[in-house]
């Protein structure tokens, strides 16, 4: 590693100041899980980092807010957010996909806001979150604004973040009610990154599904939400041929990408299975982890 | 007490997870270098140029070195067990992606890394070859000049074929293959490879080299101290006795330590610059030091009318990359066993050693033998379903028992194949029914593999015996402790030989100025071969501390205790005793037209594997319910490290089945990362059951023999056979990926997956 500065302010807007919006070897780090590895492996070689440990606590709070939704700070830690009561209580799923991401070292130094803003499509947070039609909050120097969190990426690796600005909340809507399950595709060994992740959400009601979210990540070069999958899902009850026919929409919709965990076929196979699997896990709900 | 048989911990347990035990990368030396590598981003290429300027005048660089550099110093600089024909640093050509080319030295290795990026080189490409079966045609030459090594008294012959890309190839012919075969009811022919992977212990390669008047020492991560020190000898045209080489414990090896690795490049580097040089391999670079060979088996059997196979042939094609190293004599002694434990009158076996523009291929935790099995336990198993015959049957039925010739001619004597499929067979309740599923879209199979392995030979081991005034014991041998619990087994020999506990056994660590020579720490062979150097050894201190005794005037046949034989004879606390005994088993090399030897290895190894599969057909996903392991180590010195040795080596095999491969795009390694290789994890580990079958190798120590490798022989076969009983499709190519198995079942029901 070449050396480079190090810079700890004390407060969000001191952070943002030192942001260079044209400058990319600047960089914040919050947990630097994913920061660390890239600097390890020369992909990136900052001349200044602006550390976040030392800004405001209130960042790093998860509480219900006074609409009944749940805010997430940025600086949360992975594993505070796996633990939190009101998480466990109210967004089953989260917890329990929290407890396959990474191992308990990652997730007790990964923030939260460094796990959305690193716009790698294998992450986890990002599908489950935006299944729970969660809305990210942006600070830059001068405002502040909120995005769908699906919103949020641009690309493979890439976000719609200005480099001057900082993922500062996650909030996840009240939806009482609602089914949800993120499945997660591992292809070669059990701990790995998923080859393909779905996560889906939607109401009940008399026995069809309503407003249903269904998102694709890993396997596409961004986390994606599957509208023909969607649509085919709404209205209708979660039987055989409405499933298949989501899964078949979902392969034919989602722009499937190649890579070391298999081929495109492969993972458009899989997706094809899983819209069906991750709908039936959601209606079993708390009901333990169906296997892969 | 009897300290053999004695289930104890290894000896050295509290230190490693205490964190105080030595590992050489922990270790510094005043004023010591490090060495970043410069390495090849070409398959096959002349270097054209080398501009290692910017790198020169980088603030904090020591020193660049290229070949050139080390071939002043060194006329000859090419190394290697089987072939001198690896360079220490590129000379004139590359022969693969990721070979050494040139060496940035720092103080701070940051600055040599920084230093490395700056070199550039140029080559003139030239054509590449990556497939063994390709390299089986001359049109391109991975090395235009062959060098023999001489090293091994069983490889003297090995000249190589010149103008073509075959390093050795081994042939055994045994009764009348084309005739048997035509006359057979049925014959089956069938073709399997396995893919390239890697040893990956967590330690990677790491060697500090250290100048001294007229000497060198290095301390080295490496399976072979006694090798490295005759090879760096050589190189530099030494006595061995000015070169140490210290070994302290390592990080796991599995064969990635063997020989010469780093240890030419940093005592190269340490007598240009007269400074101590580290250098330390990153996991990523492991990439491009050493692998294990890809194969393609061809293998064809005829049976006759009562199901007994009655003639088998045999071409195995080993890949083995751009440098010889171990390979040749992977492809002969794993050879000869090609055909598989069974009782075959007409065997004939091809094998041949293959240059191709890849990392170096070696021996990896089965010397080849893992596999040959894959093969040959896939084809037996594919056989007994065409006949209709019972797997498990079908292998009695034909299966090589004590007392019948193997292939080589040489006849079979303690190895518990019967026993260890029985033990199997039993273990998987192999005659009651079995739950196969609801018929839904999971599918349950099972199935068994064998497998049996020959010893390196001929190999010799020297041990000392020190015993103190006191009558503490130290025992001194060049046997590397790498986790496989070697120390332990000594320290329990001398322990019965001499009649003190094993835990009060000082085993002393590899130093080649104070340790007498072994061949190596390779193939399962040190319990045998260096266990009987010890026990002689302890027995020759046995019978110097008697005739001490009597020296002293003590009485026959009484039991003074050491210390007061010494007092006596010495007149205070003085003196010692020192037992030593050297051990080298008889040995005929095979005959070089027929492959046949009556005496071809000093015991067998012998290991099998039984799986439970469940499949799930809409994505290929295959969970394994159960993986037995079961294996002949003659009688067990210490039974609970035995059986860790058997489920490691099950669990290492099972990644080389179902994930692990290194992928290539154009000669590049493209997931040279742990991110990307995928090694199993904890979650991957199926419920085992892993039994010693009762044994004894009557010329082993204590009844012992070696286990290391022996729970990789069947893993493979294993599971692809529960999944052809699951599914009813055969996967020919290892790994066993969820998509291959996918594509397999879509291929079969007629639905093929295309390719993208």
């Amino acid at each position: 590693v070449i050396p480079f500065e190090m810079v700890e302010p004390t407060s969000l807007q001191e952070a943002i100041a030192l942001l260079d919006p044209d400058e990319p070897t600047i960089r914040a780090v919050a947990g630097g899980t994913a920061l660390m590895l890239m600097m390890k492996a020369g992909v990136f070689q900052p001349t200044r980092l602006i550390c976040l440990h030392r800004i405001e606590p209130e960042h790093a709070r998860i509480a219900v807010n006074t609409a009944g939704e749940l805010r997430i700070g940025a600086m949360a830690t992975l594993s505070e957010l796996e633990k939190d009561a009101n998480v466990a209580a109210r967004l089953p799923v989260l917890a329990r996909a929290l407890r396959r991401l990474s191992n308990p070292r990652v997730r007790n130094v990964a923030r939260v806001g460094g796990a959305l803003a690193h716009g790698d499509p294998h992450m986890d947070l990002p599908p489950v979150l935006a299944a729970l039609g969660a809305r990210v909050t942006i600070r830059g120097p001068k405002a502040e604004r909120e995005l769908p969190l699906e919103r949020l990426y641009a690309g493979y690796y890439e976000t719609v973040l200005e480099k001057n600005e900082l993922i500062t909340a996650v909030t996840v809507p009240e939806r009482a009610g609602r089914k949800a399950a993120y499945m997660k595709v591992t292809s070669r060994v059990a701990d790995d990154w998923p080859a393909l992740g779905v996560a889906v959400s939607f109401a009940l009601a008399g026995g069809a599904m309503r407003d249903p979210i269904v998102v694709v990540s890993a396997a596409t070069e961004k986390v994606t939400r599957m509208a023909s999958a969607e649509k085919a899902l709404h209205g209708a009850a979660p039987d055989d041929a409405t499933l298949a026919r989501a899964g078949e929409a979902a392969a034919a919709e989602a722009a499937i990408l190649a890579d070391a965990h298999g081929s495109a076929a492969y993972k458009r196979e899989l997706l094809r299975v899983y819209v069906r699997r991750a709908v039936r896990q959601a209606l079993a709900d708390d009901a333990r982890e169906v296997r892969r | 007490m009897n300290q053999v048989g004695r289930d104890i911990p290894r000896l050295e347990v509290r230190a490693k997870v205490t964190g105080r035990a030595d590992y050489t990368h922990h270790l510094r030396l005043p004023g010591m270098l490090y060495g970043k590598v410069f390495r090849s981003t070409v398959p096959h290429g002349r270097i054209r140029s080398i501009d290692t300027q910017a790198a020169r005048t980088l603030p904090g660089v020591h020193r660049v070195v290229t070949g050139e550099d080390i071939r002043k110093l060194i006329a000859e600089p090419y190394y290697g067990p089987a072939f001198h024909d690896q360079p220490i640093l590129a000379l004139d050509k590359v022969r693969h992606v990721g070979e050494p080319v040139a060496v940035v030295l720092a103080s701070d290795p940051h600055v040599a890394e920084q230093g490395v990026q700056l070199i550039a080189a140029e080559y003139d490409e030239l054509p590449a070859v990556y497939d063994e079966l390709e390299a089986m045609t001359p049109e391109v030459l991975v090395h235009e000049v062959l060098r023999p090594a001489g090293t091994f008294a069983d490889l003297k012959h090995i000249q190589g074929r010149k103008g073509t890309n075959i390093a050795l190839d081994y042939h055994l012919r045994r009764g009348d293959t084309d005739a048997a075969m035509a006359q057979a009811d049925r014959v089956f022919e069938h073709t399997f490879k396995t893919q390239q992977c890697l040893h990956l212990p967590l330690e990677p390669h790491v060697a500090i080299a250290e100048p001294g008047d007229e000497r060198l020492t290095i301390y080295t991560s490496n399976q072979t101290p006694s090798f490295v020190r005759i090879e760096i000898a050589r190189l530099f045209g030494w006595p061995e006795n000015r070169v140490r080489v210290k070994i302290p414990y390592l990080g796991g090896g599995f064969g990635a330590k063997v020989y010469v690795k780093l240890e030419a490049l940093v005592a190269a580097l340490s007598m240009l610059t007269r400074r101590p040089v580290k250098i330390a391999l990153t996991m990523e670079e492991v990439f491009y030091m050493i692998t294990k060979h890809p194969t393609t088996f061809r293998i064809k059997s005829g049976v006759d009318k009562a199901g007994r196979v009655v003639a088998r042939s045999c071409q195995v094609y080993w890949n083995g990359g751009a440098y010889a190293d171990i390979g040749p004599r992977v492809t002969q002694k794993s050879g000869f066993t090609a055909a598989g434990p069974y009782d075959i009158d007409n065997i004939s076996i091809d094998s041949y050693s293959l240059y191709t523009n890849r990392t170096p291929a070696g021996a990896l935790r089965g010397f080849g033998v893992p596999q040959l099995v894959w093969a040959y336990e896939s084809h037996t198993d594919l056989i007994a379903r065409e006949l209709g015959t019972d797997p498990v049957q079908f292998r009695r039925k034909n299966i090589l028992r004590n007392g019948r010739p193997q292939a080589s001619g040489t006849v079979l004597h303690d190895a518990a194949i019967a026993e260890v499929l029985e033990a199997l067979a039993a273990r998987m309740d192999w005659n009651k029914p079995f739950d196969r599923g609801d018929g839904g879209t999971l599918r349950r199979g099972r199935g068994i593999a064998i497998g049996f392995k020959a010893s390196i030979s001929p190999t010799t081991s020297v041990a000392v015996v020190n015993v103190a005034a006191d009558g503490s014991i130290t025992l001194y041998k060049s046997t590397v402790d790498m986790g496989q619990g070697s120390d332990t087994a000594f320290a329990q020999i001398v322990g019965e030989v001499l009649d003190v506990t094993a835990e009060s056994v000082r085993v002393v660590a590899p130093d080649t100025d104070v340790t007498p020579y072994d061949m190596g720490t390779l193939g399962s062979r040190s319990l045998y071969h260096m266990g009987n150097a010890v026990r002689l050894a302890a027995e020759d201190a046995r019978a110097k501390l008697r005739a001490l005794a009597a020296e002293a005037g003590l009485p026959e046949g009484t039991n003074y205790p050491a210390a007061e034989i010494f007092k006596k004879r010495y007149g205070m606390q003085a003196g010692n005793v020192i037992g030593t005994a050297s051990f080298v088993p008889s040995y005929k090399s095979p005959d070089v037209q027929t492959g046949l030897s009556d005496n071809v290895t000093p015991f067998w190894m012998v290991g099998g594997a039984g799986a439970e599969v469940e499949v799930d057909t809409e994505t290929g996903h295959v969970r394994i319910l159960r993986l037995v392991n079961a294996a002949d180590c003659g009688k067990p010195i210490n039974p609970g490290v035995a059986r860790t040795q058997l489920s490691g080596a099950a669990i290492m095999q099972l990644g080389f089945t179902m994930s692990e491969a290194m992928l290539l795009d154009g000669g590049q390694v493209t997931n040279a990362s742990l991110a990307d290789y995928k090694i199993p994890g904890i979650g991957d580990i199926p419920p085992m059951q892993n039994e010693l079958v009762s044994a004894e190798q009557h010329s082993g120590p204590f009844g012992a023999k070696g286990l290391g490798e022996s729970g990789t022989f069947g893993v493979s076969p294993a599971i692809a056979n529960a999944i052809h009983d699951a599914t009813g499709v055969r996967i020919m190519e290892l790994p066993i990926t969820a998509e291959a198995v996918l594509r397999a079942l879509r291929t079969a029901a007629g639905r093929p997956l295309d390719d993208e």
